[in-house]
């Protein structure tokens, strides 16, 4: 049985379709990648997959349960982890999470050796009993995820989790979905974090414009733009490099600044190289490293996606 | 019989849930200032405008000030929990929950009714004690409290439904219905008194079969049978619940 099936979901708001007949299904177990720019659909397809909206097209089921039909038995099986850190600021960190277990009906004993559990694995034990309004960012997105994994779910639904946290959430954080990973637990994860979905996912989804440009995993998709190599220069005066005079290199077809140091796309590396030389010497510069690099997922995300050639996706 | 035991794990599942989401809104809602102003003071200023200077015994009109106290009070609080738990987005954290929209409707209704049950007390006391306004009635007095508490939370329920984030929003909109019904509803003038179109919203108002049951309570004159009253009262909570439930799914899309 799937974890999820998505069949010809579509969703309209008005005149705007914010999905376009999405199909897609999430073994048992996996970790599946939903990336997308910002209107793309993402969240409304966690929306309907989680029955809080209902598609105006199409349907979507969760362990066979149907998202519409069968909403509330559907819902038992999942956690929920929304974009937001929607916490209750006037409540305590256990509070907070004895509330959301008796929303979803989970018995006082087994509700407190969990919370004390959960609190434990995301390095919030010292404050279980402060009133959460003083949280860090960080702090709050834990608790978040310690709330959608109270009821012990099958399925876990991760909105965007580690968007703009500080290091030592991500690492916890990922550390938590890893593990929850061993433990058999379905993930969907919608994140802006290309490397994220890269290291974490079995497959990855990219969706645009409401509709799915390509699922497979990682690896796979990075093997279908194959001709996006590149190679990454630093020189020893990045202030003094014209990306100009690269993107005039035989062979480049785009330059991208990274940082200090320069990625040069191309379909022939080797070639490129030798014009990278010369232009040093021409320029006076001295080469302080230089990498070839296969095509990332952000290459695969950025070509499938539109975002080079027209400086944005999502939804008109 | 299966059918039967799962549908009663439902229901219990669904109301243990409700309780839930009304402890968390006594949690955290019930001492914040704004509460307390629209819930206890409103309508302790409005009784004051009406009873200063007027001639009558002030234990004729305790039934009234406990109608309009529990009016203000169980009205005010999803007015502004709803609002502000859109905006920090805790209302998804209920709507995704696995219960009905039923009974999210219901356990955000519970937390004002509690709320407006408790502070209904307060001008019952203060007119047994301070006016010697005795109780001939107290069936009829607790039906009056309990369903006029329960309607107006629902009330308030489903104007929270309106899709905003600002609870001023909710309370304007809230408050060119509950002022108007003082007036109209008999709580300080007889029906009998009010101009005929006022009379025909007195007759749409639950207010009126609330304050009419609990001027029962107290052994005052009744406009209605009290029957007739709780069968009103019933039918105006099941209304709002109603129509509450259908606004939130089409305000949630």
């Amino acid at each position: 049985m799937h974890a999820i099936e998505a069949i010809s979901l579509e969703k309209r708001f008005g005149t705007i379709q914010a999905l376009a007949g999405i199909s897609f299904s999430v073994e048992e177990g996996e970790t599946f990648g939903f990336l997308g720019p910002n209107g793309a659909g993402k969240t409304t397809t966690i929306r309907i997959l989680t029955g809080t909206t209902e598609p105006t097209g199409g349907s979507g089921r969760i362990f066979g349960r149907d998202v519409v039909r069968e909403k509330i038995p559907a819902r038992r099986e999942i956690g929920i982890v929304h974009e937001t850190s929607n916490i209750y600021t006037d409540l305590s960190a256990w509070e907070n999470l004895m509330f959301t277990a008796r929303l979803y009906n989970v018995g006082k004993r087994e509700r407190e050796s969990r919370a004390l559990d959960l609190l434990s694995v995301l390095g919030l034990t010292g404050r279980k009993d402060d009133k959460t309004k003083g949280f860090s960012k960080g702090m709050k997105r834990r608790l978040t995820i310690a709330m959608g994994l109270i009821n012990k779910p099958h399925l876990l639904f991760l909105d965007e989790p580690t968007s703009g946290l500080d290091v030592q959430s991500n690492l916890i954080i990922r550390d938590v979905i890893q593990r929850l990973t061993r433990e058999g637990v379905t993930i969907f994860l919608t994140t802006h974090n290309i490397e994220e979905a890269n290291i974490l996912c079995d497959r990855v989804a990219i969706i645009n414009r409401g509709r799915i440009a390509a699922i497979d995993t990682p690896e796979r998709l990075k093997k279908t733009i194959q001709s996006v190599q590149s190679i990454e220069v630093a020189f020893d005066l990045p202030g003094a490099v014209r990306a100009e005079d690269l993107a005039g290199i035989d062979q480049v077809t785009g330059v991208r600044k990274m940082g200090d140091k320069v990625r040069l796309i191309t379909g022939d590396p080797p070639a490129v190289i030798e014009g990278v030389m010369d232009y040093a010497r021409r320029a006076n510069l001295r080469i302080i490293s230089i990498n070839t690099r296969g095509p990332s997922l952000e290459d695969v995300f950025i070509r499938l996606t539109g975002l080079d050639e027209k400086g944005g996706g999502g939804t008109p | 019989m299966r059918i039967v035991s799962e549908y009663w794990r439902e229901v219990c599942t669904g109301f243990s849930a409700a309780w839930a989401i009304a402890r968390k809104d006594i949690l955290i809602y019930y001492l914040k200032p704004n509460i307390i102003v629209s819930g206890m003071l409103f309508p302790l200023f409005m009784f004051l405008a009406f009873a200063v200077g007027r001639p009558a015994d002030p234990a004729t009109m305790v039934p009234g000030l406990i109608a309009i106290t529990i009016l203000f009070s169980s009205s005010s609080i999803e007015p502004v929990s709803i609002p502000l738990e859109r905006r920090t987005k805790t209302f998804e954290r209920l709507l995704s929950a696995p219960i009905s929209l039923h009974m999210v409707v219901l356990g955000e209704s519970m937390s004002g009714f509690l709320y407006a049950c408790c502070i209904a007390l307060v001008p019952l006391a203060a007119g047994m004690v301070l006016f010697k306004a005795p109780v001939s009635d107290l069936p009829a007095l607790a039906a009056g409290i309990v369903l006029l508490s329960f309607c107006f939370a629902t009330m308030g329920t489903l104007f929270a439904a309106y899709p905003t984030e600002s609870p001023g929003d909710i309370m304007s909109m809230l408050n060119l219905v509950r002022l108007p019904l003082i007036f109209v509803s008999g709580v300080f003038v007889p029906i009998g008194e009010v101009p005929f179109p006022g009379q025909v919203i007195a007759y749409l108002s639950p207010l009126t079969y609330g304050n009419d049951l609990v001027q029962a309570g107290f052994g005052k004159a009744t406009h209605f049978h009290p029957l007739l009253d709780i069968a009103a009262l019933c039918i105006a909570i099941g209304a709002f619940q109603s129509l509450a439930n259908r606004l939130y799914r089409t305000f949630n899309e």
